[in-house]
């Protein structure tokens, strides 16, 4: 199998959750997705690392979550393992050589991670220890 | 077959959680990794043995010399490095700015919590401050605990001075005298309800076994059982989670709200976690949404976990209160478990009561209903709001249990003023958001180390700072 992202996985699991890639980019689109009753169609793209921005997806069963930045340490990353929701932090495109610097201007790594999975069907591949991975379903 | 025991034998070195090493203020000395062995050098470094067991008599003593000051500038700057290096990469947070929250509240610590504290310590004496620490050995749902205690001398202390050098608001020869009232006042808390001589879960391998064998013995007999994957089982994880996420959420996306203590090993080899989740604090106006939800202020949840079906090689309870597990899915071997609530902050322990497993669900939907309303309220706040709020669960609330046991917190209100905003601080909003000093800057003197600059060897320890230019 060919992974499109990998990054840093929050916890092993043998859980393999699929959906349809939802970049959310402020509480507006949170509260909106939780209120269109499709919270479990999708896999979440988020920019940050930290648990508050998708506080009520957390609360209401999101299935899995992508993120451009944070660790295992995160508060995101502790909280994915205690709702044992896989979670793949820190995410860069495979093919590419681009990666998250911490402190630094991210914005165009973020775009292109943005638009190389939004509005795809991906599957979570969260089995080894460290690294967690993303596929592209077709 | 689990090894984390071997963790606990002298020559062990630990295991290392992350690839990158620390450097601080040991320049030209080789790197320090994370972990057991961090502490190790850390302590074979130090010019006093202030990092070493100490006695009740060397806790007493008024102050500390300007090399036990500097053994702790640089262990607290090791330890912070130790326990949020890696939490530093998780970026803005898209709903609460907390970088700029978290350097504003660490500088207003610095300047205003002196005089609190000393007058905390005046009023209930040396050892009473002691006795606070002491008295989180025999409750469960308190705030004195790990967080709390480590943010005195780590936060206020530690990245206040660290923030404020890298302002270059101050020098590194100003403030020894208040710089000493508050890592007294930590070493005091942490002393006291550790009683072991050490005063950081990193000094004993990660452990932070606090309770009394009585009140341990109580939970325990009341641990329900159960198959992981069972609907019990099932039904803690899901709660668990869920008063976890308001906790986090109630306190502004900070770890105030979560205390664990532990590992305490059971007879039959299981190891038992003690979590405190303080899903309602009253002195935050916003909590309003938990009360109408009747959410207590706490839940506290034992978790028995089987090691040797996870295959345990390292558990660490951190001096930020939280546990992290290798391998770390620590989860699915929960195998036991039990609910209790502290309705308010006072509530005696005579009248914390015990939930069953069978009726969190009941519960499970007033967590969720005030995780929703205060996700909606925040997301209606001005940025400048969710910046001034976040300041307050910092400033206020690492040091608010502490007084509210020694009955200083009203006086601090009241005389003090401890609500108030310190107009440099108020200033310095403007400032932190400039040449990325709040999200660049200052992560990077704290996280390197660089910024916790050593008192001079020579520096008075009265001295205080009396002017500015």
């Amino acid at each position: 199998m060919s992974y499109v992202a990998e990054g840093y996985n929050s916890f092993e699991t043998k859980k393999t959750p699929s959906g349809i890639v939802k970049y959310l980019p402020d509480p507006k689109s949170v509260i909106a997705l939780i209120q269109s009753g499709k919270l479990k169609e999708h896999i979440l793209l988020v920019q940050g690392g930290t648990t508050t921005f998708l506080a009520p997806a957390l609360s209401m069963g999101s299935i899995g979550v992508i993120t451009m930045s944070g660790a295992p340490e995160s508060h995101l990353g502790i909280l994915s393992r205690e709702f044992q929701m896989p979670c793949v932090m820190t995410a860069y495109l495979t093919d590419s050589d681009s990666r998250y610097v911490t402190g630094g201007n991210n914005d165009a790594h973020f775009a292109a991670i943005i638009k190389a999975l939004e509005g795809k069907k991906v599957q979570l591949h969260c089995e080894d220890r460290e690294t967690g991975r993303i596929a592209i379903v077709s | 077959m689990s090894t984390y025991k071997d963790r606990y034998k002298s020559a062990d070195d630990g295991m290392r959680f992350q690839d990158l090493v620390y450097q601080g203020n040991f320049k030209g000395m080789d790197p320090v990794p994370d972990g057991i062995l961090g502490d190790k050098v850390l302590r074979q470094r130090a010019k006093s043995k202030v990092l070493e067991k100490v006695s009740k008599e060397d806790v007493l003593r008024d102050q500390f010399t300007v090399a036990e000051l500097n053994d702790l500038n640089n262990y607290l700057a090791w330890n912070i490095w130790d326990v949020l290096v890696m939490r530093a990469t998780e970026g803005v947070s898209g709903m609460i700015p907390r970088q700029e929250y978290e350097i504003l509240a660490f500088m207003h610590e610095f300047y205003r919590w002196p005089e609190i504290l000393e007058m905390t310590t005046n009023e209930v004496g040396a050892q009473g401050i002691i006795d606070i620490g002491a008295s989180a050995r025999r409750e469960i749902g308190t705030k004195v605990n790990c967080v709390h205690d480590w943010c005195i001398g780590a936060v206020g202390f530690g990245m206040g001075r660290c923030g404020l050098l890298a302002l270059e608001a101050i020098q590194p020869q100003d403030y020894v005298r208040e710089s000493n009232i508050i890592l007294k006042f930590m070493q005091r808390v942490l002393w006291g309800k550790r009683q072991d001589g050490y005063i950081l879960n990193s000094q004993d391998r990660y452990r932070c076994k606090i309770h009394e064998k009585d009140i341990l013995d109580k939970l325990v007999g009341q641990v329900e059982y159960f198959e992981p994957g069972s609907e019990k089982h099932d039904s803690l994880v899901r709660f668990n989670a869920a008063a976890e996420l308001l906790s986090f959420l109630d306190h502004y996306d900070c770890r105030l709200g979560l205390g664990d203590t532990g590992p305490y090993e059971l007879p039959d080899g299981k190891i038992m976690i003690i979590r405190d989740l303080f899903t309602n604090e009253e002195v935050y106006d916003w909590s309003d949404v938990c009360d109408h939800e009747n959410v207590p202020h706490c839940y506290t949840l034992c978790l028995v976990i089987d090691p040797e079906k996870m295959n345990l090689s390292e558990i660490r309870v951190n001096d930020i209160s939280t546990t992290f597990t290798r391998p770390k899915n620590y989860i699915e071997h929960i195998v036991g478990g039990a609910v209790f609530v502290r309705e308010k902050w006072n509530t005696p322990m005579g009248e914390v009561y015990q939930v069953k497993i069978s009726e969190l669900d009941k519960r499970l939907e007033g967590i969720q209903q005030a995780t929703f309303k205060l996700y909606t309220k925040f997301s209606r706040m001005s940025r400048r709001t969710l910046i001034t709020n976040g300041m307050y669960v910092y400033y206020i609330d690492m040091i608010l249990p502490h007084l509210r046991l020694a009955g200083t917190y009203e006086k601090a209100c009241k005389d003090y003023e401890f609500w108030e905003i310190d107009q440099r601080v108020s200033n310095y909003y403007y400032d932190i958001v400039k040449r990325g000093f709040a999200q660049a800057t200052v992560p990077q003197k704290i996280f390197s180390g660089e910024g916790y600059l050593p008192f001079p060897e020579d520096v008075s320890l009265n001295r205080s700072k009396y002017y500015w230019k």
